[in-house]
């Protein structure tokens, strides 16, 4: 019985069972309508309803399948992602070129092989030179170093 | 407007320095994220997306176009000399590839893709010219229910062709249509799904999605995986001219290769080229006369499918701008790119905006010229490029990507999106979700939900409209019969490996 709850079907299906069961609840407050004139939940509600019955589906058919689920790519699935949320955040702030050096490096970090000079060099390079390509030849303000 | 005047005014626009530029542009980024194994075509113009908000829409689509048939002339190169395909349409030219590189034949397996890719293409573009007005004008008379049935029937094909699992990739369909109802529900005004942020009123961008999925989503996996390439391959000019016997070999497998790319590319559901090269490989080895020698460096086993990925990616294009029906999730880009741009996709397009329409396809032919002459000359700087290892490589991947975002409208939550939506997408794709299905869907919700409501409102809420109409039965019928074929081949008992 333990095979089954981490195959990676069942898990897809019980996925699907619950992102179209929370879009069922979000899109209750939306009007249905009739089908002739639909309000704004009829599609939804189907679409939930489709993605529900298929999780169902999917479940049912992993008790034939069984297949394991692989191993997860886990230090650049949290790398990564925190790299951007870095970026977001410090760009707002301190400008591109603080923001570009550390989505760099954080990024780079990722890899477990990372040699960290290698990166800092190659952010120097690079932010600069991305920086120039938005802000100098497409043209969007964005300030380069700043400070609020 | 006939046929040679439509070719003239798509001359006169291809023919601009900027189109021209943006063409070049976009077939030399092709050409080396075709050769880079771990950066796909997908993760390219996702990446260089941002950059169409700045230019006119024809230079935009001439760009992403040429990065997308660039990479398939690119990808084989990787696939010959180092038996890593650098996309994955060109799989299956490391079957044959690599051992005609083994055997000192590089240069000329190197020359013969190129050939065949340029042929493929030119095949394709040519049924392209000639059947594209005709199936715009027949479109035009599609009625909304029509089109609800034609694009269900796409999104079925999307979600249930492309791999082993058709419910999981009916899921990810459904999934890409539910993230497109985000945002302001035009009709009524009602906010769906925003959870009353701003930034979400007008729905999320396919730049965002794109980007985490195809960009950010692929990285994460390929990050201590990817092989860093050195080829130990060397490749003189005099090697690359094919033996008189290899040029025999390699006629009628590219012309064959081209005829079926052509059709599959047409196709929904095909997604990228890569069922096309599988299908082509495997109708050679069946009619050749020496099946045996195929895995060994067989010439037939390189030309036939180089011509297919070719001409399906060109193909591709047929229904993508005809009918405003996207085939994989490159065209579902495009066609993003288009909306971008104002222009809603559809029949209409060649009607109105002539000149963007034959520009774009006179635009194939020169950007496949350009690759005809660029590929081989350059080969020495792509097998430099190949040495560049994947852990310099990703960060840059990561700074383009944030930097494009947030370039789109300066939204810090766009980026934010990103971050998130791959992290859950890499998740989800461990999971055996697929990204192309969802983009599509993603795309055609609104689309699908707005002829849908429209079709209801003429037949006063009778669901029969879809089955009287003839042309909507026939696409309703057709993807029924498709999900019949897909279930019953997935209730076939699995093999007993597991």
């Amino acid at each position: 019985m333990m095979n089954v709850l981490i195959s990676k079907d069942f898990l897809a299906g019980i996925v699907c069972v619950l992102l179209g069961g929370l879009v069922l609840v979000v899109a209750s407050d939306y009007s249905f309508g009739t089908p002739r004139r639909m309000g704004p939940g009829f599609f939804p509600i189907t679409l939930a309803t489709l993605l529900l019955l298929l999780g169902v589906g999917i479940m049912l058919s992993s008790l034939r399948t069984r297949e394991r689920l692989a191993a997860l790519n886990l230090r650049p699935w949290l790398v990564i992602p925190a790299a951007i949320v870095a970026f977001a955040l410090l760009l707002p702030r301190f400008g591109f070129a603080p923001a570009g050096l550390a989505v760099v490096l954080l990024a780079g970090l990722a890899d477990r092989k990372a040699n960290k000079l290698a990166l800092t060099l190659l952010a120097s390079v690079l932010v600069p030179a991305v920086w120039g390509l938005f802000a100098l030849v497409l043209g969007v303000p964005i300030p380069f170093v700043t400070w609020s | 407007m006939d046929l040679l005047e439509s070719l003239q005014l798509g001359l006169a626009t291809a023919l601009t320095m900027e189109n021209l530029l943006y063409c070049l542009l976009g077939v030399s980024v092709g050409m080396i994220v075709g050769v880079l194994p771990g950066i796909g075509h997908l993760a390219a113009v996702s990446l260089l997306m941002p950059l169409t908000f700045h230019v006119p829409a024809t230079a935009a689509l001439v760009m992403l176009a040429g990065i997308y048939y660039g990479a398939q002339y690119g990808g084989s190169i990787a696939s010959i000399l180092l038996n890593l395909p650098g996309t994955a349409s060109s799989a299956v030219i490391c079957l044959d590839g690599y051992p005609m590189a083994q055997n000192g034949r590089a240069g000329a397996a190197l020359l013969i893709t190129t050939i065949a890719s340029f042929i493929g293409s030119c095949f394709a573009i040519i049924v392209l010219i000639l059947m594209a007005p005709p199936l715009a004008q027949l479109a035009l008379s599609f009625h909304s229910a029509d089109y609800f049935s034609m694009m269900v029937l796409g999104l079925v094909a999307a979600g249930s062709i492309s791999q082993g699992r058709p419910l999981i990739g009916l899921a990810s369909v459904v999934l890409g249509l539910l993230i497109g109802l985000v945002g302001i529900d035009v009709n009524s005004g009602a906010m769906r799904m925003t959870f009353g942020i701003p930034e979400l009123f007008d729905g999320i961008s396919i730049i965002v999605i794109a980007m985490a999925l195809f960009g950010v989503s692929e990285v994460i996996s390929s990050i201590g995986k990817a092989a860093d390439g050195a080829s130990s391959t060397r490749v003189t000019f005099r090697s690359l001219l094919p033996t008189r016997k290899e040029w025999r070999e390699s006629g009628w497998p590219i012309l064959r290769g081209s005829g079926v790319g052509t059709a599959v590319g047409i196709l929904p559901g095909t997604g990228g080229g890569s069922m096309a090269s599988f299908m082509a490989y495997a109708v050679e080895k069946r009619i050749s006369s020496k099946p045996d020698t195929f895995g060994k460096g067989a010439v037939p086993g390189i030309a036939a499918p180089e011509g297919a990925n070719n001409a399906a990616a060109q193909s591709s294009f047929i229904p993508t701008l005809t009918l405003g029906i996207p085939g994989d999730a490159i065209m579902a880009l495009m066609l993003g790119a288009l909306m971008i741009h104002g222009i809603a996709p559809g029949p209409r397009v060649v009607t109105e905006n002539p000149d963007l329409f034959w520009g774009l396809i006179v635009s194939f032919l020169i950007g496949n010229l350009m690759l005809l002459v660029l590929n081989i000359p350059l080969i020495k700087v792509w097998v430099k490029i190949l040495q560049i290892p994947y852990r310099l490589l990703f960060p840059i991947i990561i700074l383009l990507i944030c930097a494009g975002v947030y370039s789109l409208d300066r939204s810090v939550i766009d980026v934010l999106l990103v971050a998130g939506f791959a992290g859950v997408g890499y998740l989800l794709i461990k999971l055996g979700f697929e990204a192309a299905p969802l983009l599509l869907g993603f795309i055609l919700g609104p689309m699908l939900e707005e002829n849908l409501r429209r079709s209801m409102l003429l037949s006063r809420g009778d669901f029969m409209v879809f089955l009287e109409r003839p042309v909507s039965a026939g696409f309703l019928l057709l993807a029924v019969l498709l999900l019949l074929w897909v279930v019953w081949g997935s209730l076939k008992p699995p093999k007993p490996s597991a």
